[in-house]
């Protein structure tokens, strides 16, 4: 039982120095300092972020996202294939996204995430899980929705990222598909995806995260697909957990019982005895605790405190493990 | 005024910049309350004689006093706590407040400023308020924990201001719901209800303004809501919005406010441009009932952004008014 996150961290907090990323941000727009410059700020912010994960005791960090846009657009920009339009929620969070449109042939040209891999790597003293977001909720947020074809040319594209990402030595690889909450039914061909996805992902241990809402109707359809780890929501998902008391599970699950959506927070020893309540259904030792979903929609502090929730329940659950 | 084709604006103007960094020493304590009042006052009454220079028909006074639509009232409301940053969106930050208790009303929030305002001008100001299902979105709910209760609690309070600003002469109040999208299925018959909880028993015009978000997911429910005037951002996805009232037409008891002015652009649009806006709702509307307006809050913009927008936007509006002979 390892402690970890699902991917984004605030990026500010409330000082003066906490916010030196989006004074950057602001200077570069107003052309005062070069991408060079901003990329140092973004840099330090991340190492800071990193750091901090690390200082509360996780197993298992991410970059925090510092530089993401937003999940959508971070990908769709750099792809071929996509502009890159107007605002739109995302999901029910009150954050906004720009939403991609596949305006031609999608295709990986550079990477997109390699580089924060590596710095969050240098930065860390313990692994660093790499994050990508799934071809089915690019394709779903994005204008025209989830063709098969358009899921299976991001599935091809972000395949070559995987490639990357393996190849510039990540050990864990996250692939986030949020938009099966939004599905009527799982779609069908992603058992085909999640392969074309992984092909090249050399010994990579992978995981996939479903934030945003509950998955109860396709877990089974979940367990069926060839991740090392499931990741679930179980928080703003709490409805997952019945299903999950009677499923099949033979690998990891990424226990999202601590609700990153709201600063309340949760007794530690409650969340260790949900996650200890299926110690005869799930394989433990290679499942995580964490947060719900990504961090960013906290306060830093609370994030933070968070962590620290998230951290001491872990532990509990492995002096509590039969 | 003439009710054909009458220009307002969303709310939020730009602050100044004496204004701005007037807010950073308040906040770091560096000056008084009452020089960061006398300065909100200065800059209100700026915001007020621009819009009186350009002509427009219903006024607002800006928003100066305010960080954030929400934070502002959840640093004033009885139950919440003001909150720490959190990433809206891109490079865009607020304080999001804590809902740590039970939410009340006990003294007037935005009345003094709005007093004030309109005593500078003949046009009638409107007064601004943040709508309860946005407050409650907007907050972490960490007392009561039910979507429900906390959204009526919200509404009673945001009521409570409302009747304060008719009392205090508003004749026309917008309520802004941003957030009214977030869950279509689940909550939007809360959102209504909420509502019309607000604006229960009090003697003034109700605007509302929706922006961004899944807007096809609410219409027509919208048309529920139980204000006179409905304002939509049109113009940041170039008037795609308009094929929603082409296939269901609006409430004829409704007035639609038009966002032809894209906030989140630079770019200054073209008169040409904005009237072409116009023209396609009068498809659709009598001029009567179309409200001329930027998309939302203008504090992204600089002053001098404003000002050009906001003078093409009313040089479309005559040139339109010309043709229709009004």
């Amino acid at each position: 039982m390892q402690a970890t996150v699902v991917g984004s961290y605030p990026r500010v907090s409330d000082s003066p120095e906490g916010q030196r990323l989006r004074r950057a941000i602001a200077r570069w727009e107003r052309q005062e300092i070069s991408r060079e410059g901003l990329r140092a700020v973004q840099v330090d912010v991340l190492r800071e972020v990193v750091r901090e994960q690390a200082a509360a005791g996780l197993d298992l960090v991410t970059d925090g996202q510092v530089t993401w846009y937003d999940p959508l657009s971070h990908f769709a920009a750099k792809l071929d294939g996509f502009e890159v339009g107007a605002l739109e929620r995302y999901f029910d969070t009150n954050t906004y996204y720009r939403q991609p449109k596949a305006v031609g042939p999608v295709r990986w040209r550079v990477p997109m995430t390699v580089d924060d891999f590596k710095a969050a790597a240098a930065a860390a003293r313990t692994p660093v899980k790499a994050v990508l977001t799934g071809p089915y909720t690019l394709a779903a947020l994005s204008a025209r929705g989830p063709s098969d074809d358009l899921v299976m040319a991001l599935a091809e594209a972000l395949g070559r990222e995987v490639e990357a990402l393996a190849a510039a030595g990540a050990t864990d690889i996250q692939i986030d598909e949020p938009a099966f909450v939004l599905a009527k039914e799982f779609p069908k061909l992603y058992g085909h995806i999640a392969g074309l996805l992984l092909r090249r992902k050399g010994r990579a241990r992978t995981t996939i995260f479903v934030a945003f809402g509950g998955v109860g109707p396709f877990l089974d359809d979940l367990l069926m697909l060839p991740f090392d780890v499931i990741g679930l929501d179980l928080a703003q998902g709490a409805s997952t957990i019945a299903a999950l008391r009677t499923a099949e599970v033979d690998r990891g699950i990424a226990f999202g019982l601590v609700d990153a959506r709201n600063t309340r927070l949760e007794d530690s020893k409650a969340v260790a005895k949900t996650v200890l309540s299926f110690a005869d259904r799930v394989p433990l030792d290679r499942s995580f605790l964490c947060p719900s979903n990504g961090l960013e929609f906290l306060p830093r502090v609370r994030a933070r405190e968070k962590l620290e929730v998230v951290v001491t329940a872990a532990s509990l659950v492995k002096e509590g493990m039969p | 005024m003439t009710r054909v084709l009458r220009t307002t604006t969303v709310g939020s103007f730009a602050k100044p910049d004496y204004l701005q960094k007037a807010r950073t020493r308040f906040s770091s304590g560096r000056i008084g309350e009452g020089e960061l009042d006398r300065l909100t006052r200065q800059a209100t009454k700026e915001v007020v004689e621009m819009q009186g220079a350009l002509g427009l028909d219903l006024f607002v006074h800006g928003e100066m006093e305010r960080g954030d639509m929400v934070g502002y009232f959840g640093e004033r409301l009885p139950g919440m706590r003001p909150g720490e940053l959190v990433r809206s969106y891109g490079n865009r930050y607020y304080h999001k407040p804590v809902i740590a208790g039970e939410v009340r009303w006990d003294r007037p929030i935005t009345v003094d400023l709005w007093r004030y305002a309109q005593s500078l001008t003949d046009k009638p100001m409107k007064g601004m308020l943040t709508g309860p299902y946005t407050i409650v979105e907007w907050s972490f709910d960490e007392h009561y924990g039910s979507r429900r209760e906390a959204v009526l609690a919200m509404a009673h309070a945001i009521h409570e201001e409302a009747a304060a600003l008719a009392k205090a002469g508003a004749k026309y109040i917008q309520v802004d719901e941003p957030a009214i999208h977030t869950r279509p299925e689940a909550d939007f018959d809360l959102a209504v209800e909420a509502m019309a909880c607000v604006v229960q028993g009090v003697d003034a015009e109700f605007h509302t303004h929706i922006c961004y978000g899944d807007v096809a997911k609410i219409y027509p429910g919208m048309l529920r809501l139980p204000v006179k005037q409905i304002h939509l951002a049109f113009k940041n996805a170039d008037f795609e919005l308009m094929k929603l009232l082409e296939a269901d037409p609006w409430d004829p008891r409704k007035e639609l406010g038009l966002g032809v002015i894209d906030v989140h652009d630079h770019a200054i649009e073209s008169q040409a441009e904005v009237e072409a806006g116009i023209r396609r709702a009068l498809h659709l509307l009598p001029p009567e009932r179309v409200w001329v307006e930027p998309d939302c809050g203008l504090k992204t913009r600089t002053p001098e952004e404003v000002r050009a927008k906001l003078a093409v936007m009313i040089a479309a509006r005559d040139a339109v008014r010309r043709e229709l002979g009004a």
